[in-house]
């Protein structure tokens, strides 16, 4: 069967690593699947084929990564999710921490908290054990806290290849919380803490990250200076009180 | 040890709840049969209540009947059912034949039972006689449904309990009888409960859905809100909150459904916005289901699973839920761990509350509020700032970590920043120096208490229409009024001839008004 044996080639060509080669024997083996009904498993099926299914998609998924393609790993994860939910009577794939741990950090470099905990919930408590569900939980939980230093130092610790690769744009929301809580929380700041508090190691750096998010920078005195947001305008609502005030008179009228 | 106590009650909440809510408004209703009246006695009773109901085309006959069902289920055996289903049926029909099959065979009855079998089989080709007095078939769903339920309550017969079930889900979408929803509401909660009690609740859910989907066409209220109920919580205890949350999203729930399910739906909705970090809509949500839950002594179980979430979700919007919601007898015991949590979060203090987490852990997951709590840390941490930026107008970075217990200054500055940002507190940092410095209080009047009051005048006003709505007037009542007031107009003028006549005294006239 041209199924098995490509199956087997794509596992050789995933451990050499032979991307270009992965690729190419995905979409072959996507289509095989389809055939065999197991891309979307429905009904009784042989158990082992399914496993091999799972494999493959498995596998998909960490190709997508390495080769940064994010949509097509949601595409992979979600197909998944089938394997994974309502076939649990398969034997669990050493694989689905990690990859499940992959769709959580990907949600969080979204800044997609709350599809983050739903994710996050449905996962049996034991998962959280699993460092590869553990890295991504503490690093929302330090997120969360703004214990930015400890996510940076986080980055080492990824505990498998694929995370870092979005370790990159990790930084980016990072970057961005910590320059939006500088904005408020500083008046200046000299340059050199500036770098430091952002992570940037040189001040080429911080200077095009500074343009971007308009601040003031006096290269003489060696600071930046946040624009101070114009002091909260407190309107008052007026067509909202209006608006109010004539509904409690009508309900008024109706119990009178 | 509370861990243990608790365990019953969480399990019995449910199917208590909504039972034990209609029971009470009962007893208020109906003071006659104050004595308890025999099981059998009750069956009768309740089966002559549905006939009526299906009569005169009034649901409410129907819900008053099944209010009973709580209080009776606990009284069930075998020889109950066996004599209502005799009593019920005077004549024997298939129908009878099929409930009676379902009992095992009572010991004094061999003999008459083969009798029965003979005469069933000549009944059997008319199997409506034209007068007699063959029960509808909702008396039959009825006493289906106590059959379930009293199969039930043992582990070993809870495989018939399905197989019950099964048999009478189909037989009720044969017959197709609006008449019928209010017990086939209740049936699809026997079935479901059999299907728990298997631990097999997954496998019931294609059958809900298919059965969903036929109540909805049918506009088959009550049965939708209980469907819709069921695969709720079908989704939520296998954690699927992404397709529970969709289920939510694509229904609508019926708005003519009782409280209690009500209640329940609004529990649910409550859990699935917690997760998806939505605290304001699951505050509403868990407020409505414990203002519409039946009273706390009655239903203790769904009364304290609700309260848990309502604790979690208040510390998780910043709120410190009252002091005297842990001192409520039915509430006391089973919120322990959660007034331990909650005193830590008060005091902002990051190690009680590890360690107070640490000690109930086991407990919260049992609830399964661990995430949720987990969730609390951040929350902690502020609480911590906040009552620093109060109590100091400038305060070192290094003395903000050693009282919070955080791991370096480097942490402090970020989470100082952050928490400045969120609005937690008023203040700036000085990098320089390495301090905060805060700013005065803000002051308490803004537009959002003029948000919270709308809020609230608006549920008021919502709560007076709803109660409007909710008035039944008795049929042709005005009519009655209408002849009282000819009559006293009729009074009134005898009475004024008679004093024109000058033959009535005063005192007469009193005693007339």
């Amino acid at each position: 069967m041209s199924l098995k044996s490509q199956y087997s080639e794509l596992k050789a060509a995933f451990a050499a690593p032979d991307l270009p080669k992965c690729g190419r024997l995905l979409t072959q083996l996507k289509l095989g699947l389809i055939q065999a009904g197991l891309l979307f498993p429905q009904g009784e099926l042989n158990p082992d084929d399914l496993v091999v299914a799972r494999e493959i998609l498995e596998i998909g998924a960490f190709w997508s990564i390495r080769t940064q393609d994010v949509p097509s790993f949601d595409r992979y994860f979600s197909q998944l999710q089938a394997f994974y939910t309502d076939y649990a009577s398969l034997p669990p794939s050493p694989r689905e921490y990690a990859i499940r741990g992959l769709h959580l950090i990907r949600l969080l470099t979204q800044n997609r908290i709350a599809d983050f905990h739903t994710a996050l919930e449905s996962l049996p408590a034991a998962a959280v054990e699993s460092p590869y569900i553990a890295h991504p939980v503490n690093l929302e939980r330090w997120l969360m806290e703004g214990s930015y230093a400890k996510v940076w130092g986080a980055r080492a610790e990824a505990p498998a290849a694929e995370y870092g690769y979005f370790v990159d744009s990790l930084m980016g929301t990072i970057r961005n919380e910590i320059a939006s809580c500088e904005e408020t929380a500083y008046e200046s700041l000299p340059l050199k803490d500036a770098a430091t508090l952002l992570f940037f190691t040189s001040q080429r750096e911080l200077l095009v990250f500074a343009e971007q998010r308009g601040w003031e920078v006096n290269l003489t005195l060696g600071t930046i200076t946040f624009a101070k947001k114009g002091e909260e305008t407190m309107d008052i609502p007026k067509a909202k009180i209006i608006a109010a005030s004539l509904l409690y008179a009508r309900e008024l009228e109706q119990i009178v | 040890m509370p861990d243990v106590e608790m365990k019953p009650a969480d399990n019995k909440d449910d199917k208590k709840k909504k039972d034990e809510k209609k029971e009470e408004k009962k007893e208020k209703k109906e003071e006659p049969p104050k004595p308890p009246p025999t099981p059998v006695q009750e069956i009768k009773y309740n089966v002559v209540l549905i006939e009526r109901a299906v009569a005169t085309m009034e649901p409410r006959f129907a819900h008053r009947a099944l209010r009973t069902l709580t209080a009776l289920r606990r009284r069930l055996d075998d020889v109950v059912l066996r004599n209502a289903v005799n009593e019920v049926f005077v004549k024997d029909t298939p129908t009878k034949q099929s409930l009676l099959s379902w009992l095992p065979d009572a010991p004094p009855a061999p003999a008459t039972e083969a009798m029965e079998v003979d005469s069933a089989s000549a009944a059997a080709p008319a199997p409506k006689p034209p007068a007699g007095p063959e029960p509808v078939p909702e008396v039959d769903m009825y006493l289906r449904l106590l059959l379930m339920h009293y199969f039930e309550a043992s582990p070993s017969t809870h495989t018939k309990a399905i197989d019950l079930a099964h048999q009478t889900v189909e037989k009720m979408q044969a017959l197709n009888r609006r008449s019928m929803d209010p017990i086939a509401a209740k049936v699809w909660y026997a079935l479901e409960r059999a299907y728990e009690l298997g631990s097999e609740l997954a496998e019931a859910r294609p059958l809900f859905l298919a059965a969903q989907r036929t109540a909805s066409l049918r506009h088959d209220h009550e049965t939708q809100a209980s469907l819709i109920n069921r695969l709720l919580r079908s989704y939520l205890q296998y954690s699927l909150y992404d397709q529970a949350d969709k289920l939510v999203s694509k229904t609508t729930f019926p708005a003519s459904a009782g409280n209690p399910q009500f209640a329940r739906y609004h529990y649910y909705l409550g859990r699935i916005k917690v997760v998806q970090l939505n605290y304001s809509a699951a505050h509403a949500n868990l407020q409505q289901a414990i203002r519409r839950a039946p009273a706390a002594t009655l239903a203790p179980g769904f009364y304290q699973a609700v309260h848990k979430l309502f604790v979690v979700v208040e510390l998780l919007m910043g709120d410190i839920p009252d002091r005297g919601l842990f001192r409520h007898p039915v509430l006391e015991k089973a919120l322990t761990p959660y007034f331990d949590i909650v005193k830590a979060v008060r005091t902002g203090s990051l190690s009680q509350f590890q360690s107070t987490l640490a000690r109930h852990a086991a407990h919260f997951e049992a609830d399964r509020t661990f995430t949720l709590i987990v969730r609390l840390r951040q929350n902690v941490i502020k609480t911590g700032i906040r009552r620093l930026s109060l109590s100091y107008s400038r305060i070192s970075l290094r003395d903000i970590c050693v009282k919070l217990h955080l791991d370096s200054e480097e942490d402090a500055e970020y989470i100082v920043g952050k928490a400045i940002r969120d609005g937690v507190i008023d203040g700036r940092i000085v990098h320089e120096k390495g301090w905060m410095e805060c700013g005065g209080q803000k002051g308490g009047y803004g537009p959002e208490v003029g948000e919270v009051f709308e809020r609230r005048i608006g549920y008021c006003l919502e709560l007076h229409n709803q109660s409007v709505k909710a008035m039944r007037y008795p049929l042709n009542a005005h009519r009655k009024e209408l002849a009282a007031a000819e009559g006293a107009r009729e009074r009134e003028k005898e009475l004024a001839k008679e004093i024109q006549d000058g033959d009535h005294d005063d005192e007469d006239i009193g005693g007339e008004f």
